[in-house]
């Protein structure tokens, strides 16, 4: 019901003072035609049934407004002619050590990211060198019938599981950043799990940092075939240096009948990043998917994670933190459709507004006609830490029919100056006793990450925490 | 298909209203030609039945055939302080009874002459918001007729005031209007009874504006039973000062298609909003109601409790939205919908929404949609109660735990008998 | 002024423009329990947020020294960690932060960097002090405060006191809403704590808690100051005749310490 708008930011140079490399033998420039298309499938040599699915893309992203009549105006400060859509590896924009910020070191020290994995993450290397740990992996699944390749060799290699599935739980069409996904994405996963196959190990346990995973435009699709079982993990803790200022990612999750998958993602993009995501399940008959989600960075994200209950019986789950600081717009929220009996829809969403952040719930269930036995619980919790922080919830709820049950709970509560005070006269520290709160706040949903994660994600509240005392 | 003198159209005749009046009636009715007509892209207007906004096809009603009889029909509370009946816009009744002195409850036309002043401080001063803007200036530039109720400083109206609203013609067109001031320290308590005299298709655009001064008490009851072939529109803005209490209820019994806006001003320190909905739906009735808890002041309250029982192939809207703004420390605010679902065929929306700016807020809402509780019917057969009656008899006690918000055992009684009749209770 | 006493000296100190404290003195020893009484309004319970730090008050002059050492310019924490302890008047709620998990990161950073509290160790001592004070044991896993009872939030003060063992505690009317049978618990409470190396501040309204918790001095405080001060018979007296006598001989026109 009311949005404002922000001032464009103005990026702080000294952050990104970097220096391209001079080599433009494969450049599509900046700005985005239909020549940037072609440029695309060029060079990655896309079979041309690739080429013409992303014409069709950019035709609807051209056809398409800003969604800016519900969403936040700040979306009309992207400037697309600005950005480069296309940047082949050896031309990602690089900086040295010494020029990474001293907070940025300090991050990655006490979140205990190793060594070479800083490097990456600062932008003073274009590539994590993952290749030993990674086809390990890949071995060990591999043996299984997993297949487990970027999404370029998955459209070229593997075409009749790719096509079956690709562009159809998110059709080009479904928004504006959906379309300009498919017209240049570039990177991202394609999995496929054979019947009954469970992989044991989550995929990307082993090296959190993919460099095409942190594409601008990356495309996965992760298809579990009956009774198969996989947990894949994207992101990380540590804030990631990015120069592009816009992401744009499509996710698409295909559980057959009784297949599990979970989709965990911790995001913390640098603070100028738009990151506008569109993810998207569909189970069938008593299938599961879901969604484990943290976002921490990025100057405004905004995505939607989503079930389409298709079969009987099937199961959709999202659970979400979102940590708005100074600045940040997290706009985050889950969006199940019900499509067959007895199917169950959870939605647990905190977040958590510092400072003059602003974090906004958006959630929608829908239950059509003549369906039975259908359920969904929602629980939506904010928490305010200062005067200036901000937040919003605008879910909406569908019903029709009887024979269903559908729940909506909400609250918003705060951490008072008065109990700061009495945390402190028990002698905890200003950042102490509010990263007590907080963790304790969002401690039974840390809980359901990987244990990695869970345990950098409570290094990485008090950080924040602590960074904005004082 | 527009009507012969179509109230959207054909400009309204100027009543006998004084010349400030009349002006700002123009302007309304220029307003009203200048705004678009709601689309479906527009966020308040969300899951709305669009087409039934196009007012094209009604014309200002004729008078009433038959006064005498809608008077003899007004019968509702007994022990009142006032009654007014109007039909089709035209003032057919009005009494007094037990009115303590300087308490005025008269026609709007007479209180725009003789205390222009006090009417033009608060006739229809606030901003519409929740989507009604263009019918709220249609209301405005077509008014004809009204009630303006003040209470002065610190008297206390212990009878209710009660006033009639009744519709009659096919196509026939009325735009009742309920204004009422409380200065500080007052009290009372109002009731509006919408009626339609047969089973025509008519257009109500009705507006309630509540203002409540320091420390003044009000409780407002809005019981609309329109015939099932009505559209109407029922925009209130409801605005409190400094401990002041405002408990208002609106209970949709008929109409076609409603559409209702309730919008809560928490102005002063410590004011309190409390706002209730009774709405037993069915045949292919549409409710759509937009509300508004907006806190400026801190530690305010506001309490919103909508129940919806959904029979047949009805169709339930709700959109509410708490606003805490920046200085509205130590709010409380609770918002709370609950559908129940009778048939397979209903539709029950819901859209509870928050907006938090302040600090130390305590604020809940929640929506819930589901069915008649199996146990429940089952414990009730065990007795010998038939599953329809039983099913009645949950209905009855759903809808009836939001009268029991009323705090006037007196009104809750009445309301729970009109609930009655009209369940076949 | 002693080198092991919380020393008021001379305090005043004001919320925004308006003055509470005007011009307070007390010296509290270690092994020493003192009372303040006094009417509503006299500053008692601001006294007691000021020397622990709260940052609404503003301390316009004197100073609060504990062991000899100026704590004013100190932040809460650091003055809870330096050995003060206050029991709240109104302790707080703290949503999603379990009472185990307070007390026990209140003590971890007591800890020097790197140590860490031993699990089992922690839980013995805090079942056993809650046992002492009648606690339930499943509270351990009870956001803090929250949906408790008056009586059960002053018992989960004063079981905090006991487990972070300071050396100077300020009990902000820890009586009020309490009745008798709590109110037994309570002091029994602070009486197993009382020993030669704590003094103890008790702000209380009415003498009753006075007849548990017996105090070696009893202070009386009108207008920001203390006017008077006597041994436990005084509050005995102030209970059978009130304060204006008191105000009457000794207010206004300057202050007794004691």
């Amino acid at each position: 019901m009311s949005t404002e708008t922000k001032p464009e930011i103005d990026i702080d140079r000294s952050v990104g003072d970097f220096r391209y490399e001079m080599d433009y033998a494969y450049d599509a420039g900046v700005g985005l035609t239909e020549a940037t298309i072609d440029y695309i499938s060029d060079v990655k040599g896309d079979p041309d049934w690739v080429r013409t699915f992303r014409k069709e893309g950019y035709r609807k992203f051209l056809e398409k407004p800003m969604p800016t009549n519900w969403a936040t105006k700040d979306l009309e400060n992207i400037v697309f002619e600005n950005i480069r859509y296309y940047l082949a590896q050896g031309q990602q924009p690089k900086r040295s050590w010494d020029e990474v910020p001293d907070d940025i070191k300090k991050t990655f020290e006490r979140l205990g990211i190793p060594e070479q994995e800083r490097k990456f993450l600062a932008g003073v290397e274009a590539q994590f060198d993952s290749e030993a740990a990674y086809s390990n992996i890949k071995a060990a699944v591999g043996e299984q019938g997993v297949i487990f390749v970027g999404s370029t060799e998955g459209l070229k290699e593997y075409p009749e599981i790719f096509k079956k599935w690709f562009g159809k739980v998110i059709p080009s069409g479904d928004n504006k950043f959906s379309a300009l996904n498919s017209a240049v994405f570039s990177g991202g996963s394609f999995i496929y799990v054979p019947p009954g196959v469970k992989v044991k190990h989550p995929l990307q346990a082993y090296f959190r940092i993919n460099a095409q995973n942190f594409g601008q435009f990356e495309r996965t699709l992760i298809i579990a075939d009956e009774g198969a079982e996989v947990m894949y993990m994207e992101g990380c803790t540590a804030p990631k240096f990015e120069t592009s200022t816009l992401h744009s990612a499509v996710v698409e999750l295909v559980a057959m009948k009784g297949a599990k998958i979970q989709y965990i993602t911790v995001q913390n993009w640098s603070s100028n990043v738009f990151n506008l995501v569109t993810k998207r399940g569909l189970a069938h008959e008593d299938a599961e998917i879901k969604w484990i989600d943290c976002n921490i960075g990025s100057r405004l994200t905004m995505k939607y994670p989503g079930v389409v209950m298709k079969g009987k019986g099937a199961r959709g789950e999202v659970v979400s933190i979102a940590l708005a600081g100074d600045g940040q717009h997290q706009d985050t929220g889950a969006k199940m459709i019900h499509a067959a009996d007895n199917t169950t829809s959870n939605i647990v969403s905190k977040s958590i507004s510092l400072g003059s952040g602003r974090a906004t719930y958006r959630g929608m269930v829908h239950v059509p006609k003549h369906l039975k036995g259908c359920k969904n619980n929602t629980e939506c919790d904010a928490l305010l830490i200062n005067t200036h922080s901000r937040t919003d919830t605008y879910p909406a709820i569908s019903v029709r029919g009887q024979g269903n049950a559908v729940q909506h709970e909400a609250s918003v509560s705060q951490i008072s100056a008065e109990q700061i005070f009495y945390m402190q006269q028990r002698g905890l520290s200003e950042g102490a006793a509010m990263s007590l709160a907080v963790n304790g706040f969002v401690n039974d949903l840390v809980q359901q990450f990987p244990m990695e994660y869970s345990v950098e994600l409570k290094r990485l509240i008090d950080l924040e925490m602590e960074g904005s005392v004082g | 298909m527009s009507a012969t003198n179509s109230i959207t159209s054909t400009p309204p005749v100027p009543g006998r209203w004084p010349e400030w009046f009349q002006h700002d009636q123009q302007r309304a009715w220029d307003l009203f030609q200048s705004l678009p007509l709601p689309s479906r892209r527009d966020e308040p207007w969300r899951f709305a039945n669009i087409k039934a906004t196009d007012l094209s096809g009604f014309s200002a009603a004729a008078p009433v055939r038959d006064a005498a009889d809608l008077v003899s029909r007004s019968s509702g509370l007994t022990g009142l302080s006032a009654k007014l009946v109007f039909g089709n816009d035209a003032l057919l009744h009005s009494e007094t009874a037990d009115l303590p002195s300087g308490v005025l409850v008269m026609p709007l036309e007479k209180a725009a002459k003789e205390h222009g002043d006090l009417v033009r401080k608060s006739f229809m001063t606030s901003e519409v918001r929740l989507g009604s803007k263009k019918f709220a200036a249609l209301h405005k530039a077509r008014l004809r007729a009204g009630t303006f109720v003040h209470v002065p400083k610190g008297v206390a109206v212990h009878k209710p005031i009660e006033i009639w609203h009744w519709v009659e013609g096919e196509s026939a067109a009325v735009f009742p209007h309920t204004l009422i001031v409380l200065e500080e320290g007052a009290s009372a308590t109002v009731i509006d009874r919408f009626v339609s005299a047969g089973n025509d298709a008519s257009l109500a655009v009705a507006v309630n504006d509540l203002s409540l001064g320091a420390g003044s008490r009000l409780s407002y009851v809005g019981v609309q039973d329109w015939s099932g072939r009505t559209t109407a529109f029922h925009l209130n803005t409801t605005e409190v000062e400094k401990d002041g209490t405002s408990i208002a209820l609106q209970m949709n019994l008929g109409g076609a298609y409603i559409r209702g806006e309730s919008d809560s001003h928490l102005l002063g320190e410590g004011s309190r909003s409390v706002m209730l909905s009774v709405n037993p739906a069915s045949g292919e009735r549409e409710i759509d109601q937009r509300t508004f808890q907006d806190h400026f002041a801190p530690r305010a309250t506001s309490d919103l409790l909508y129940h919806n029982a959904l029979a047949d192939s009805s169709k339930t809207i709700f959109a509410g939205l708490i606003k805490v703004e920046d200085a509205a420390h130590e709010t409380d605010a609770y918002q709370k919908v609950r559908n129940l679902m009778l048939s397979d065929e209903a539709e029950a929306n819901s859209m509870p929404g928050l907006e938090i700016l302040a600090d130390n807020v305590r604020c809940t809402h929640g929506a819930t949609s589901g069915e008649l509780n199996q146990d429940e019917l089952f414990y009730m057969m065990a007795r010998g109660i038939s599953p329809k009656q039983a099913a009645q008899l949950i209905v009855r006690g759903f809808l009836g735990t939001v009268l029991e918000r009323l705090e006037n055992e007196e009104l809750q009684s009445h309301l729970g008998a009109i609930l009655d009749r009209k369940l076949e209770i | 002024m002693s080198a092991s006493s919380l020393s008021i000296c001379d305090l005043h100190a004001s919320i925004g423009d308006k003055p509470i404290l005007r011009g307070l003195t007390l010296d509290i020893p270690k092994g020493e329990i003192h009372a303040i009484m006094g009417k509503n309004g006299a500053g008692k319970s601001t006294l007691a947020k000021i020397i622990a730090g709260h940052p609404d008050y503003t301390v316009t002059s004197g100073d609060v020294l504990l062991d000899g050492e100026s704590i004013l310019g100190l932040e809460p924490d650091v003055r809870a960690r330096l050995g003060l302890f206050l029991a709240f008047q109104y302790p707080m709620e703290i949503p999603g932060v379990t009472i185990a998990n307070f007390i026990r990161a209140a003590l971890q950073a007591r800890l020097p960097q790197g140590e860490e509290l031993e699990a089992t160790e922690y839980y013995a001592k805090l079942y056993a002090k809650m046992d002492a004070l009648s606690v339930p044991r499943n509270f351990t896993s009870r956001s803090v405060n929250e949906g408790f009872s008056g009586g059960e939030k002053k018992r989960c003060e004063i079981l905090q006191m006991a487990m972070l063992e300071p050396s100077y505690a300020v009990l902000d009317e820890t009586d009020s809403g309490l009745d008798i049978d709590a109110l037994k618990i309570v002091s029994a409470g602070v009486n197993a704590l009382r020993g030669p190396n704590i003094g103890m501040l008790v702000i209380t309204h009415y003498q009753r808690l006075l007849d548990y918790i017996v105090p070696d001095k009893v202070h009386v405080m009108s207008e920001g100051r203390i006017i008077h001060s006597g041994d436990k018979d005084l509050a005995l007296k102030l209970e059978a005749d009130g304060y204006d006598w008191v105000e009457k001989q000794f207010g206004e026109s300057g202050s007794k310490a004691a």
